[in-house]
Order: structure tokens, then sequence, then C-alpha cells
């Protein structure tokens, strides 16, 4: 049964291309509606259901009579064991460190929204996707540091684009030791706005803004010379999940800033559960992320660096890092006059997003 | 992470816990949920969850217990497994400790597979099983997804693969698929609209391209397949313990064979349930015959065998040419290296070499024994 797509019909239900690996490609808004042909509407609602009327329509359908029904249920209840407190009772007391390391995952749960226009509609499809960060370092071997992103199925693309948040958009180029004062103003996210997704051989743009460009271009252009099947392309605030085909738990690509790539993986698609959080308001939801080690100042070792110097006289390492008060103390004077030769850049701390 | 993740520690000790249990209620031949749950009274199974889990481990342990129990409500194991596998997860369900409750995660290819349970349930009758079931999706234990567990592409770990326990494995249905009672119906009605046609072409049919018979002698072909299976069966507890005493793995599953044996010679216990293979001759069948919780042994002696390590290091040694100087024999665990050709220098060159290695205590307990006569020989044992 592993494998068994051949003998698959209806090929919206998805299947395993390799086992517990991915799956085929499908087509998400189909893969819904086939949950929910397949469904009673009661069986994905909300609400509880009644426990006498659940029983009635049982013994209605079976056809039994109240006296077995009556077994059935006595049969089937749980028994609550009997807990002698007091002498047994060991209260664990979790760590701090562990109780916060996932916490974002339940911070959510269970949420209502207090305007019932923003309750998720029962049947609507939640999607979990793992955004890997850049990762090319050695030392990335045995973790994969990713935020794990919780979508609805309405959601388009550009939310998605819009939630991941990476470093390399907060950058600032230039040097700036002459005026350190406008560093500020240059934040790459303003001025680098494309972006684009990569699912199943389309690419999904980014055109809201005028200054956006097209960067598959080039890639698409590449591959016609090549021995590539052709690539297709699409707009990103044009396409929703539903109207994606993708393979669940294969990785896609996520490229910004020309060249800032991010591996996306969808690890799963479900139709939506009362004890979810159940506020669209508070989609894309954040319910996993890596943390990362903060670099502090050189000299204080108490702040998080927010400058970078070369060539430096004043600093005891080539580059050498400095954070906004210690940065000005050295290389300024009360005036402001810059002292001595040296080149700044404005640092961005990847542990920025903790 | 001390200790290596959740999965990894406690998979294979859960599993175990599981057959045991799926083995038990096996044995009562029977499929009421008051059976499964003394079981579990009895093994104290609530305490898997119990025992100090740092943080968010307790909620992965619970994701693990339901995904690993769900796997024995699917084919191809047994009816009565599969209700076994049912009640596991309602047990497991309720008595978890996360909370709010971690779900049970039901894809979508394997719905079709539960309806058709859910039907045989309830042309059985067996409305513990339905009840439950229906309860279980009542209270918003399921969730619908796409696949049963979360894939994150880890290509390097090697995914582990549910083995699936040939004990609890249903019959191979395979014949009765393939000759299924429409086909038979298909088959005689194509032969009928044949030999209308010849007898409506020729006055004499003296041509017989087809036997006329067929869809008797397939028919009759069937049942004698299935009556062999149950003969074998009821019989493969007693040949199969001749083959015991050899293999030691087999020695449980034998032991477990006597049990179930002696319980049948007993008595039978009065299952109102046909077997699923036993459906179309549903009317005439004494309930005398035991379910379907059959140990499977025949097809383990019809399967070849791996070679054994003897035959695998004789092939790589001595076969095909490889080693030209050297003939080697094993017999039980020893190593007879027998030089073929003494003057040959490689030759000699390798006997020393075995000598020098022996020296360096890389075999552990062994000896090295050079007899006299074959000069350019030796033995390690």
């Amino acid at each position: 049964m592993a494998a068994g797509s051949s003998s698959n019909v209806n090929e919206n239900i998805p299947v395993f291309e390799y086992k517990d690996i991915n799956t085929k490609p499908f087509h998400v808004g189909s893969f819904r509606t086939a949950w929910l042909e397949k469904l009673k509407p009661i069986d994905y609602s909300y609400e509880d259901k009644y426990e006498e009327n659940e029983d009635a329509d049982f013994a209605k359908e079976m056809g039994i009579a109240p006296e077995t029904l009556d077994e059935l249920k006595a049969i089937c209840r749980q028994r609550k064991k009997k807990q002698d407190y007091k002498g047994t009772l060991r209260i664990d007391k979790i760590s701090r460190v562990d109780h916060y390391q996932d916490e974002l995952e339940s911070l959510a749960v269970g949420k209502r929204p207090e305007d019932p226009v923003d309750l998720v509609p029962e049947g609507e499809i939640i999607l979990s996707i793992n955004v890997l960060y850049p990762a090319i370092f050695e030392r990335f071997r045995y973790v994969r540091p990713h935020m794990t992103l919780q979508m609805l199925g309405s959601h388009s693309l550009v939310d998605l684009r819009d939630a991941i948040c990476c470093i390399s958009d907060l950058q600032v180029f230039g040097e700036f030791s002459n005026t350190p004062d406008m560093a500020p103003d240059f934040i790459s996210k303003d001025h680098f706005k494309s972006a684009f997704f990569y699912f199943e051989g389309v690419f999904y743009n980014d055109m809201r803004h005028p200054e956006c460009q097209d960067m598959s271009e080039t890639t698409i252009d590449w591959a016609k010379t090549r021995d590539f099947p052709t690539f297709h392309k699409a707009k990103m605030e044009d396409t929703r999940f539903y109207d994606l085909k993708v393979k669940v738990g294969y990785p896609y690509l996520f490229c910004h800033q020309g060249d800032c790539e991010h591996v996306v993986i969808i690890t799963d698609i479900r139709l939506a559960h009362k004890d979810d959080c159940l506020d669209r308001k508070l989609y894309p939801l954040l319910t996993h992320k890596h943390r990362v080690m903060t670099r502090k100042c050189a000299v204080c070792h108490v702040y998080i660096g927010r400058w970078l110097t070369t060539n430096d006289p004043f600093a005891p390492n080539d580059p050498c890092l400095f954070c906004e008060r210690c940065f000005r103390m050295l290389h300024y004077d009360k005036k402001g006059n810059k002292l001595g030769q040296f080149l700044a850049y404005p640092y961005v701390d990847p542990g920025a997003f903790n | 992470m001390p200790n290596g993740k959740a999965k990894d520690r406690f998979l294979k000790p859960l599993v175990a816990d599981y057959e045991e249990l799926l083995g038990r209620f096996q044995q009562t031949e029977s499929v009421r949920f008051e059976e499964f749950t003394a079981i579990w009274r009895n093994m104290g199974f609530s305490s898997v969850f119990y025992g100090s889990l740092a943080g968010n481990e307790m909620r992965e342990f619970c994701h693990l217990t339901l995904t690993m129990a769900f796997n024995y409500f699917l084919p191809p194991y047994s009816f009565q497994i599969r209700v076994g596998g049912l009640y596991l997860l309602y047990g497991l369900y309720h008595t978890q400790l996360a909370s709010p409750k971690e779900k049970i995660r039901i894809a979508l290819k394997d719905w079709e597979q539960i309806q058709k349970f859910y039907q045989d349930s309830v042309n059985s009758q067996h409305y513990d099983a339905v009840y439950i079931i229906r309860k279980l999706i009542a209270e918003n234990a399921v969730l619908y997804t796409a696949m049963p567990q979360m894939l994150t592409f880890r290509v390097k770990k090697k995914p582990q693969h549910h083995k699936v326990c040939e004990e609890f494995r249903d019959r191979p249905e395979r014949v009765k698929d393939l000759i299924s009672t429409d086909m038979l119906q298909e088959v005689a009605n194509i032969q009928g609209h044949h030999e209308r046609l010849k007898a409506s072409v020729l006055e004499r049919s003296s041509i017989a391209v087809t036997q006329q018979d067929l869809p008797a002698r397939l028919h009759s072909c069937v049942l004698e397949f299935l009556h062999w299976q149950d003969r074998h069966e009821n019989h493969g507890d007693a040949d199969h313990l001749v083959y015991a005493e050899e293999k030691a793995q087999q020695v449980e599953s034998s032991n477990r064979a006597q049990l179930l044996a002696s319980i049948k010679t007993k008595s039978y216990g009065c299952l109102a349930e046909a077997s699923r293979s036993r459906r179309h001759r549903q009317v005439e069948m004494d309930t005398s015959i035991s379910g379907t919780g059959y140990i499977k042994q025949a097809p383990k002696y019809h399967k070849s065998r791996a070679p054994s390590l003897k035959a695998r290091t004789n092939k790589n040694l001595c076969g095909e040419g490889q080693s030209p100087g050297f003939r080697c024999k094993v017999n039980n665990s020893l190593f007879d290296f027998e030089a073929v050709d003494p003057y040959n220098d490689t030759v000699r060159a390798v006997v020393e070499l075995i000598r020098v290695v022996h020296n360096v205590n890389e075999w552990h307990g062994t000896q090295l024994l050079l007899p006299e006569q074959k000069e350019g020989s030796c033995v390690v044992r």
C-alpha cells in the first residue's frame, strides 16, 4: 500500500512519492474538496456534539434496542482511576528553558476572535510551512534552524512573504563613518523589494510595487538554453494556497534581496480543528523559531553590536564590533567630529528577531 | 536534548508493548471491548504516559504513541487486530496526559480503508467497534490531514518504516480477490453468450474452443484453495513444531502456536462474526470455527530464506575464482584457508599476514593452528 499510485484514480489524494519523505504533487484546493465530500459537515465542525443526540442517532441508525445502547455506553466509558494524592503526588518542575522552548506553539492554541467575522471558517485548510534560514555554514549539520508558520488556505503567497523575517531585509549597505547619523534611512527591505517563490516548476514573482523586478527571468532564460523542462511564471499576489499544486514535505525555494535564498518546506496540510487558533487576524501564525546567538560589543560585552569597523587603529582586531555608545565614545569627539581614519559599517545582528 | 529525541528513544519499546497487548488480545479470540479493557487494566497500560518528561516532550511522546498505534488500524492486519488497534487508539487518546489532547491524524488516502472497516463492523454487528469510531469522531479527536505524519524532508536520517508484525497479518486473500463472485458471474455470462452465438452460427457445434464448465471449475478451485488454507492452518501448528527446534527465533511463536492449538481444542469462543474471507458462505457456516486471529505460520516456509552467513562467506571467499591461490572452507565457525599453491609468493605473503594479524589479536578468541603437513596453510578458528 506504500506508494500505491497506480491504483489511485483520483490524483487529488496525496500519496507518497518516496515513502515517509515526500508526496507527489497535488492541488491543494481539490484536496480540500475531496475531504469535504467524504465527511459530514458535523464531523469537522467546531461545536461540541451533544452526547444524547449522538447516542440517539446511533441507536436509530443501527436499529438496536436502548438496553443494548446503555450496555455499550457502560462498557465503553472511560474509567478514572482512583488517585491517592499527598503520598504519591509528584510535581515535576519544568525548567524555565524548557517551558519557554515551545511556548510559541501553545501561545495561540484555542484562541477565539472577539469579532465573529474573523472566525476561521469550518473546513478551512491550515498549512504548516517550514522556512529554513539561509544555511551556508558547516555548523548547521545536525540542526536545521527554521521558523514554522501556520497559514490558512485562503491566504495568498504575499502573506507568506511578509511573514518571513530574514535579517538580510534589515541590512544597510554602505560605509557610514563620515555620516553615522544617516544610517537608518537605507534599509534593504525598502530598496530591494523583489522576491519570488518557486513551487513545482512555476516561479511566483512579487509584483506589487513598481520597482519590483522579475527576478526569475534570468533563471528561466538560462533554463531554456539547457536541457530543462520549461518553467512558468505567475504573480505572487494573485495566487492563493488553494491554487497551488505542491508536494508535501518537499523543499522549494524563496529568494529575495537578489541572492538571499531560503528553503521552504510545506510540512503539513489539514483541515481546521476546534483546538486550533481560530482568529484570522493572528494568521500567519509563528509556531516555532530558532534562536540565534547574538554577538555583543567587543568593548562592554553588554549591548548588541551595531557597528562594524575595519582599518580601525582604535580597535583591537579587524573587523571589530561595537555597540552604539562605545562606537561614538571611541571614534567621535563631543562635537561629533570623526577621530582617526577608519571605515564603519552598520551591522545587523542575526539574532535581531529573537 | 538529553539522550536524543523522544522518537528514537521510545519507538522500539513502544512497539514491543503494543505487540504484547495485541498479542494477548489476539489470544482471546474475540473482538469485544470488555476483553480489551481487561487486558489493558491487567497490563496497566495507562502507565505508559507516566514518568517525567522534559518540557514539551510529553506532547511529542503522545503524538508518537498515537501515530504508532494507528498503524495497527490499517491493512494488512487481520480484522481482529484492526479492532484491537481501534480500541488501543481510543484508550490512548483518553489516557494521554498532554493537554490540550494530542489528536489522531487520519490521512485522506486511508479514509477508504477506514470506511470499509466501518461497514464490515456494521454488517457483522460489532456495535462496540462502531460506537467507538463514532465517539472518536464526535469528540473531535480526529485531524483530517494530507499525510499521516508531518514531513520535513529528512533524507539523511533513515526513515523507520513500520514493520508489519507477521503474526497479526491477515490471511492472504489474493485468490479470492482475483476470482470474486462478480467475476465468476461475468465469466458465466460470457460463456453463455458464446455458446448461444456458436449455436446460432453452426448447427453442430463440434468445435469446442472453450471449456464447457469453466465457471464451475473456477469456483471449485477457489473453494478447494480456501479449504486447503484452513486445513493447513489447523495442521500448521503441528507441523510447525518440527521446524521450531532448529530455528531459535521461531521458539516464541511456536509456544504461542501450541497455546493456540490447545485453546482451540478445548473450546471455541462463540463469535457471532464470520471472518471476512468466509462472508460469502456465512449462511451455511458453523460458528464453531473460530474467527480471524490466525497465526500465519505457513508462508514462512515458502518464503526463500536469505542465504546464511556460512553460505555467503563461502560464496564470497571461494566462489567465482576471486582468490585463485586459496581455497576456503567454512565449517561452522572455522575458516580453513588452504593454500592451493604453497610456493606462490603471494600466497605465502597472505599466510604471513594472517599470522601477523592474529598476533595483533584482531580476531578475539581465535586460535591459529598451523598444521605441519601442509606448508602455507593455517586454520583460524
